[in-house]
Parts: C-alpha cells; structure tokens; sequence
C-alpha cells in the first residue's frame, strides 16, 4: 500500500502564477461586510481619518481576497474547487486543511497588490478515512513599492 | 476606550483573551465567497456538500481565520497588530451554528524592546467540539507601520 505522489504533480511543484489588482475602498468596505467586521476603521472615512491610520484600512487578511486566480468558469474543476490546487492526484474531496498568514502592512486604497503564488508541496498522509494529499501553496503579496505586505501558506487536503 | 486600552505591563502568560462568539449564517458564507473569489460549491451548494459526504455547506477555513483575527484584534486594539496568525481546521463548520472562538497567551517576549505576545487560539461549536486551533502572534508597537 506503499503511495506515491504522481510523477506529473511532483513535476509542478514551484510553478508559479502572478497576478495584479488595484485595492479600491470598495473591495475593504465589502470584504469588511463579508467577514462581519464592525470596526469603522474598515468603513467609515470621517472616522479612519480621525485614528493613527489617517485612511481607512484593509482587515488583517484582506489579501485572502486575491488567493484565488480569476478563471473563466470553465477552467475550474467540476466541483468548483480552486485552480490553484487542481493537480491530478487521485482524490477529488477538498476538506480541512490549515494556514499561516502573516501581515506586515496596513493595506489602503490606492495600493496596488501583486499576488505571486507558487506550488509548494504535495505530500502523502495515510489518515483514519484513507489516504490524503497535501497540497501546500504559498502566495506573497506586495505592493507597488514591491514590499512585501503579506503572506500566505495554506494547505489544502484531498481525499478520495 | 482608552481606559480599557491593552496594556503591555497588565498581560502576562496564561492571560485569557475575552472570548469571541459568531454565528455565520447563509449570507455570510455566500459573502465570503464572493469576496474571495472561491467558487468552490461546498461553500453555498447543500447538495454538493452533501454528495461529498458533508451535512451541509461548510464555513470556509479562510473566513475561520478571521473570526480568530477578530478575536484577537478586538482585544488589543490600537495597542498592538496582529502578525501572524497560523490556523488548522479539525471540524467541518456548518452555518447558523455558533462558533465560540477563545484565547490565551502563550508567551510574553521582549527581546531590547521587541514586545510581543504568542496566543493560544481555539475555536469550538456549540457541542464544543474543536473547530480550528491555532496560534496569533501580536507585536506591540511604537512604531507605525509604513503606509
């Protein structure tokens, strides 16, 4: 019972994807909502401008909102699941899984993010439900000064 | 608030953080995965959550973590940041459920004047059963971050 991860995944590890998009107040406002923040920091600009922040800023993991590529709807897996981590392992379930997220700056309006992610990993586990995969993905999120705002390395679990 | 501002010298290990309670609901869910871009079904289809085995469409592990962010950043306010925050999911979490999310300090460093606070992070559901657990690191700050 002896599993190994697919010579073809294995040959995608460190491939990488950037992509660019431009932070509006909008995008803080409405992830803001999404997340059910109700600081005003996030929303309220007579308010932001009144705090150390001078603007209002973007919640701690706002940049969660760039992880995912933006693909035409028919380049994504039948289950909807993200492009990011459709390698061909034999496992369709997407379950679980874990992240480490680190902030290092505020970010505002204004800022342009640019989202680099890169394959890490894919490893074997044999758990209490059968095997599972580990996909590890990295994304780094810098800014148009190209400082590192954040960062991300989320691990995803597939099962059969 | 400035009174019940965070103070560096009144924390110590084993500090509990006041607990956190939220009860995503459908919206929000769906909202999150808007905001995201994930188009994954299990977040907002029940019969594709079901027919992977699910009860019902999950909360996502990216929207755990910033219930646990929010644990954190209500508690310290404007006297410290959340750095990193590191987060597995245990339990599959389902909406309209409460999801209690609980804190402690782990450990009180200052290193020449570097303060920071590693905190233990749980969360649980209403059968108490673990959802994610974790760890948050705060610096605490004189310096402000760069804009």
């Amino acid at each position: 019972m002896d599993a190994r991860v697919p010579e073809d995944v294995l040959a995608m590890i460190g491939m990488e994807k950037v992509r660019q998009y431009d932070v509006t107040t909008r995008d803080i406002k409405r992830f803001a909502q999404a997340i059910g923040e109700a600081n005003p920091v996030h929303f309220d600009e007579e308010y932001a401008k009144s705090t150390k922040y001078g603007a209002i800023v973007a919640p701690p993991l706002f940049c969660q909102m760039f992880t995912y590529e933006d693909v035409p709807q028919d380049r994504l897996p039948s289950d909807g699941s993200p492009v990011e981590i459709d390698v061909p392992v034999p496992a369709k379930r997407t379950f679980g899984g874990g992240s480490s997220y680190e902030s290092f700056q505020w970010v505002k309006a204004g800022d342009k993010i640019i989202a680099k992610s890169t394959l890490k990993d894919v490893f074997i586990k044999n758990g209490r439900s059968g095997r599972l995969y580990f996909i590890v993905v990295c994304t780094e999120f810098s800014n148009q000064k190209n400082e590192l705002v954040a960062k991300e390395t989320a691990t995803y679990i597939k099962r059969i | 608030m400035e009174e019940n501002k965070l103070c560096w010298e009144n924390v110590s290990a084993a500090t509990q953080i006041p607990e956190l309670i939220v009860c995503p609901d459908r919206t929000q869910i769906f909202m999150f995965s808007a905001i995201t871009w994930n188009r994954h079904l299990i977040h907002y289809s029940k019969d594709a959550a079901i027919s992977e085995g699910l009860p019902d469409i999950v909360v996502q592990r990216a929207l755990i973590g910033n219930f646990l962010a929010r644990l954190i950043t209500n508690w310290v306010g404007d006297s410290g940041e959340l750095r990193r925050l590191a987060w597995r999911v245990t339990h599959s979490a389902l909406p309209d459920r409460d999801i209690v999310c609980r804190g402690k300090i782990k450990e009180k460093i200052d290193s020449d004047g570097d303060k920071c606070l590693i905190c233990e992070v749980t969360a649980y559901n209403e059968n108490d059963e673990l959802i994610a657990s974790g760890d948050a690191t705060v610096v605490f700050t004189v310096n402000h971050r760069s804009s």
